[in-house]
């Protein structure tokens, strides 16, 4: 096994207030890893230093084995890290089958001069990479929604088509950001059957989810944050035995229950 | 077809009219390729200024040749364009449009101060271009320079719609869609000051054949009025669609020549019109057509 993801001794402070301080785990080819943890624990600040929303302050992220730490969002694309947004967040104007193909764009050269005069090898490439945003679309069971415009979809479809735009990048790694929340009960099994069953084939997927009955039935392993720390690794179903963890999500003793 | 046949049958004044439209159609598109992009631009008539300016200052004082005067316009432009881009872009909304403003300020600011850039009596006896032997010294010679030049950028423009670098462009209209189109790779800070400086470039060259059109530069030719004028053509066109802004452009052009003898009429029928357009068509002309075109092929189909 190989680590596509090392996190190495991060912290993260804002004004003082350290949000996360010295988590270091590995996320291994091919798995799908959740990031656990209650509010405030710290998943969203370790998320979005691994998207390069910003960087953290002290320590390392490596993706593939080179540093990414502090690299802008798209260097990040660019390097093969995908990931998806925790509010739905699309090209609302185009369609589903245009918004995939702005997945491509690392991919795909800009090749100006031949779309301004719109040459045949032009349009000819234009119609490959048709077919191939349709075969990502297939991915996600949207290949019927290809020319809808994606604020006509509705949630369920709307957030994997998020996901759909995120995979045609090709990414390595690709996080996904509580990908099922705001989705039914059905909606988000569907959600994360196919991310386990199909996306986990193409890619190595990191999501931070909520929801433990998720995380439990399609995740490999889990990762625990609580007060910025890494409080348990290893796999979710221990997860609901081990003591620090349940002391987290259910509060302690001492606490007066 | 009928702008080519147009010098055959018009008199001067309509060539005229003409030549004032194709030059707003042209700001008002390249106008529209930024305003695509969710920025809302209120000081183009700054860079058209400076184009107007750095063309006559290299054909009148250096005595440099108005082809070059033309280019190094369109240089200018989209070089400060680029610069100022790189710096504003970052911002959104209310705040962009307000740098960009005071920019437009202070182009006209600038020129207004030095006496070796006019001051504020402007330069006149701007010279025109001469073509193969051919002075443009006549509408009716001039009109071509303008017609060639204007459907030349307006071709550009319009197939950069349709390229893939075009598509691309609409990813940036909201802060949300630009973090999306960052995470799949796109360089949104520099497609944006690539195509505001690609605009801005644009509506300096046709700027500075506006001067040598008019033969003439001072400080009140492009002024914030016009910077509103142009986004008063856009929106009353319709910003959905290429071919809004050129209608918008087109039709208030012609109606606001027939009001400028009338002076002020001009700014309050532009203003009366947009009020109307934003209130009951806030699509502008071009969803009327849209309109009208689905209900023609809804009566078609029945």
């Amino acid at each position: 096994m190989t680590a596509i993801l090392q996190i190495q001794n991060v912290s993260k402070q804002f004004d003082g207030l350290a949000a996360l301080t010295d988590v270091s785990f590995e996320v291994q080819q091919g798995e799908l890893l959740a990031l656990v943890g209650p509010n405030g624990a710290g998943k969203s600040t370790l998320f979005n230093a691994i998207a390069g929303v910003f960087a953290p302050t002290k320590g390392q992220i490596l993706l593939d084995g080179q540093d990414i730490t502090g690299l802008p969002s798209h260097a990040l694309a660019r390097r093969g890290l995908a990931r998806t947004f925790q509010m739905v967040n699309l090209f609302p104007e185009l369609t589903a089958l245009e918004n995939v193909m702005q997945g491509f764009h690392r991919h795909m050269p800009t090749e100006l001069l031949a779309g301004l005069l719109q040459t045949v090898s032009y349009r000819k490439s234009q119609s490959d990479w048709n077919t191939r945003a349709m075969d990502v679309l297939r991915i996600l069971d949207l290949q019927s929604l290809a020319s809808v415009q994606a604020q006509a979809l509705p949630l369920g479809q709307a957030k994997l088509l998020t996901v759909a735009i995120a995979m045609a990048t090709q990414p390595k790694l690709l996080l996904l950001d509580e990908p099922a929340a705001g989705l039914s009960h059905e909606e988000s099994s569907r959600m994360m059957d196919l991310v386990s069953s199909r996306v986990k084939t193409h890619c190595t997927v990191v999501l931070v989810e909520h929801n433990m009955r998720l995380v439990g039935r399609y995740c490999d392993r889990a990762v625990v944050l609580q007060f910025g720390q890494k409080i348990f690794e290893g796999s979710p179903l221990d997860l609901v035995h081990d003591s620090r963890v349940v002391n987290a999500y259910l509060g302690t003793a001492g606490m007066g229950t | 077809m009928a702008l080519v046949l147009m010098p055959a049958v018009a008199t001067t004044y309509w060539m005229h009219i003409a030549i004032v439209v194709l030059l707003n159609i042209t700001y008002t598109v390249a106008l529209f390729s930024v305003l695509r992009m969710g920025y809302l631009s209120l000081g183009h008539a700054g860079f058209i200024a400076l184009g107007a300016y750095t063309c006559v200052v290299l054909t009148v004082r250096l005595d440099i040749s108005p082809w070059w005067g033309i280019l190094g316009a369109g240089v200018m432009s989209g070089t400060v364009a680029w610069g100022l881009g790189a710096m504003t872009m970052r911002l959104r909304g209310i705040y962009f449009s307000l740098a960009i403003f005071a920019f437009g300020e202070i182009v006209v600011a600038f020129f207004r101060a030095f006496d070796w850039f006019g001051g504020p009596s402007g330069i006149a006896n701007v010279p025109r271009p001469v073509f193969f032997g051919h002075a443009l010294n006549n509408h009716f010679s001039f009109y071509w320079l303008v017609l060639c030049m204007s459907l030349f950028f307006m071709a550009l423009l319009y197939r950069l719609q349709y390229t893939r670098y075009g598509a691309t462009l609409l990813t940036l209209k909201t802060e949300a869609s630009e973090r999306l189109a960052q995470s799949v790779g796109i360089d949104a800070a520099r497609l944006k000051t690539a195509t505001f400086a690609l605009s801005c470039a644009v509506v300096g060259t046709m700027g500075a054949v506006h001067a040598q059109y008019l033969m003439f530069i001072n400080p009140q030719v492009f002024t914030f009025l016009t910077s509103t004028d142009l986004l008063i053509y856009a929106m009353v066109g319709g910003v959905s669609h290429f071919w809004g802004p050129v209608l918008g452009a087109g039709l208030l052009t012609l109606l606001g020549e027939q009001l400028f003898s009338a002076g002020y009429w001009k700014t309050l029928v532009y203003a009366l019109v947009l009020m109307v357009v934003i209130l009951s068509l806030p699509g502008g002309l071009v969803s009327l057509l849209d309109r009208v075109r689905d209900k023609w092929f809804s009566n078609l189909r029945n």
